[in-house]
């Protein structure tokens, strides 16, 4: 029993020591001339954060959509094309970003890309016009997509000041800055 | 009046999807111009729906109206994937439901579809970069038709690698070339391995053309395959069978697709194709066909095509050479 109470406590001690390194959640939206921006990317400088540990995202290509149209990955994330449609898609990105072809692949397959550099990715599908997507891929661990109402959440950010940047589909990248702090929240309006 | 059924069906029930789902509704259009030096100008729209509903359906409708100004019959141009009638036509209306239990594959679809023959999807031909149907599946050439599209119910089996589709309906064409009504029957086996897509056909159905000059039934077999790597898309079919008794259709096309990042917007196309049909004097017809083309991404929802084609044999009325420009601009609405 003793031993018991001990490992529980020891647990306590390194989730509230975990939970105090972390840091609170940053949380926030995004307006452009007073209109909530959904699908915007908001992502914070930490140029000495942890390396990545191995994740895996799926971008689905669905009723001849990739969803989510707007997707967020930190460097070195391997990035999931499954093919959930009767039709063949055949995605691409030549623009800039990350290149790549991934070819045809029939339903209930999947190709794989993995982001290793940052920057934006413009995917498309060579067979249905209409196909787009965008993959920003960031180089740091603390972003977040905007959702419809142009909230966002960026989870566990440890105090500090920060650079931020954002980014949405025909927009530029804008940046601000932004010290996190408990109750604080991020409001960026864009012009 | 069953079409305008089905399609009422379909859009109330897109009408009712809720945001709560896993994709809402999309509905989009493409308005495509062009003109061929067979002295014709054609002007074709498209507007279709699409996405999730509940209890795991999806569902898909599409109208189309496209119109060809010409001084004569003579141009095969711009049916690549719809008729040029010059009135509003349903294409396809269907609902789907697709099960994925673990490696295996178990789907049906159910309305009024594209024969799921060979290579038979819009996507196949409407944006491919080629403003002409295929040989084998132009209206009245004798093999199958682009237009042609089922009543019916279909079903697929199997594992991603390795599944059978096998359809079961009534005709329901577009165009020129309206098959008899009756029962007929599809069957596609497809296998994929690394770049290779490869499937296997059969059809069996009704005539297009009258009883009193065609009797039997219209049977086809075919083999299609694609096959893709480093931004080089090949991809083609064969078929052969009897368009009715006495007669004989055998023929094929090789597609080659090249886009690679050094070409930007910018995505070149060849087509190689014959096809001959087999008759009693004098009705025996054949044509062989090559086309360069290529298609060009202006902006976002701009693209243009051009094709150049060379032709040979008696199968069609169209010039020998001939150049095919179009520009097409689609939306997307959700």
């Amino acid at each position: 029993m003793r031993a018991i109470v001990i490992a529980l406590t020891a647990l306590s001690a390194l989730t509230a020591a975990i939970s105090a390194v972390d840091g609170p959640d940053v949380r926030g939206s995004v307006r452009a001339n007073g209109r909530p921006q959904p699908n915007t990317v908001v992502w914070l400088e930490a140029p000495h954060a942890a390396p990545a540990s191995a994740a895996k995202i799926v971008l689905d290509q669905r009723n001849l959509s990739f969803y989510p149209h707007v997707l967020a990955v930190r460097v070195g994330t391997t990035v999931d094309f499954p093919n959930n449609d009767r039709v063949f898609h055949n995605v691409f990105s030549f623009r800039d970003g990350k290149r790549f072809d991934l070819g045809m692949y029939p339903i209930g397959t999947l190709r794989r890309v993995t982001f290793d550099t940052p920057g934006l990715s413009r995917l498309f599908c060579n067979i249905h016009p209409n196909m787009a997507a965008y993959v920003m891929a960031v180089d740091t661990p603390y972003f977040s997509v905007a959702d419809t109402q142009g909230t966002f959440t960026i989870p566990a950010v440890p105090p500090a000041t920060y650079t931020y940047h954002t980014w949405r589909p025909g927009g530029t990248i804008a940046a601000g800055t932004f010290s996190v702090d408990h109750d604080k929240q991020l409001e960026i309006d864009e012009p | 009046m069953r079409t305008a059924a089905a399609l009422v069906v379909v859009l109330t029930a897109c009408g009712s999807s809720s945001p709560a789902l896993a994709q809402p509704v999309t509905v989009e259009a493409d308005v495509t111009g062009g003109y061929t030096s067979d002295d014709a100008g054609a002007l074709a729209t498209q507007v279709r729906a699409f996405g999730d509903m509940p209890l795991g359906l999806r569902v898909l409708a599409e109208a189309a109206w496209a119109a060809r100004s010409e001084t004569d019959e003579s141009t095969d141009a711009f049916g690549a994937a719809y008729p040029y009638g010059n009135r509003v036509q349903i294409m396809e209306a269907y609902a789907e439901r697709l099960f994925h239990p673990g490696p295996t594959l178990v789907g049906f679809r159910a309305g009024r579809y594209r024969t799921p023959f060979g290579i038979y999807t819009r996507g196949d031909y409407a944006y491919s970069g080629f403003l002409r149907a295929p040989l084998i599946r132009y209206d009245g050439y004798f093999a199958l038709s682009n237009n042609f599209l089922e009543h019916g119910a279909e079903l697929i089996a199997g594992i991603p690698q390795l599944y059978i589709e096998t359809s079961l309906g009534a005709p329901a064409d577009v165009g020129d070339s309206v098959r008899r009504s009756g029962v007929d029957s599809v069957t596609r086996v497809q296998g994929y391995y690394g770049p290779w897509i490869v499937g296997v056909s059969h059809i069996r159905t009704q005539p297009y053309m009258p009883e009193r000059f065609a009797r039997g039934r219209s049977v086809f077999t075919g083999v299609d395959l694609r096959w893709t790597a480093g931004g080089v898309q090949v991809s083609g079919e064969w078929l052969t069978g009897r368009p009715f008794d006495g007669t004989s259709a055998t023929g094929w096309h090789a597609d080659v697709m090249v886009h690679r990042p050094v070409m930007g917007p910018v995505t070149a196309v060849w087509r190689s194709e014959q096809l001959d049909y087999d008759a009693s004097a004098p009705y025996a017809r054949w044509a062989r066909r090559h086309t360069a083309g290529a298609r060009v991404r202006l902006l976002r929802n701009l693209s243009a095509q051009v094709n150049v084609l060379h032709q040979s044999g008696d199968l069609t009325d169209a010039y020998r050479n001939a150049l095919d420009l179009a520009l097409t601009y689609s939306i997307r609405l959700r």
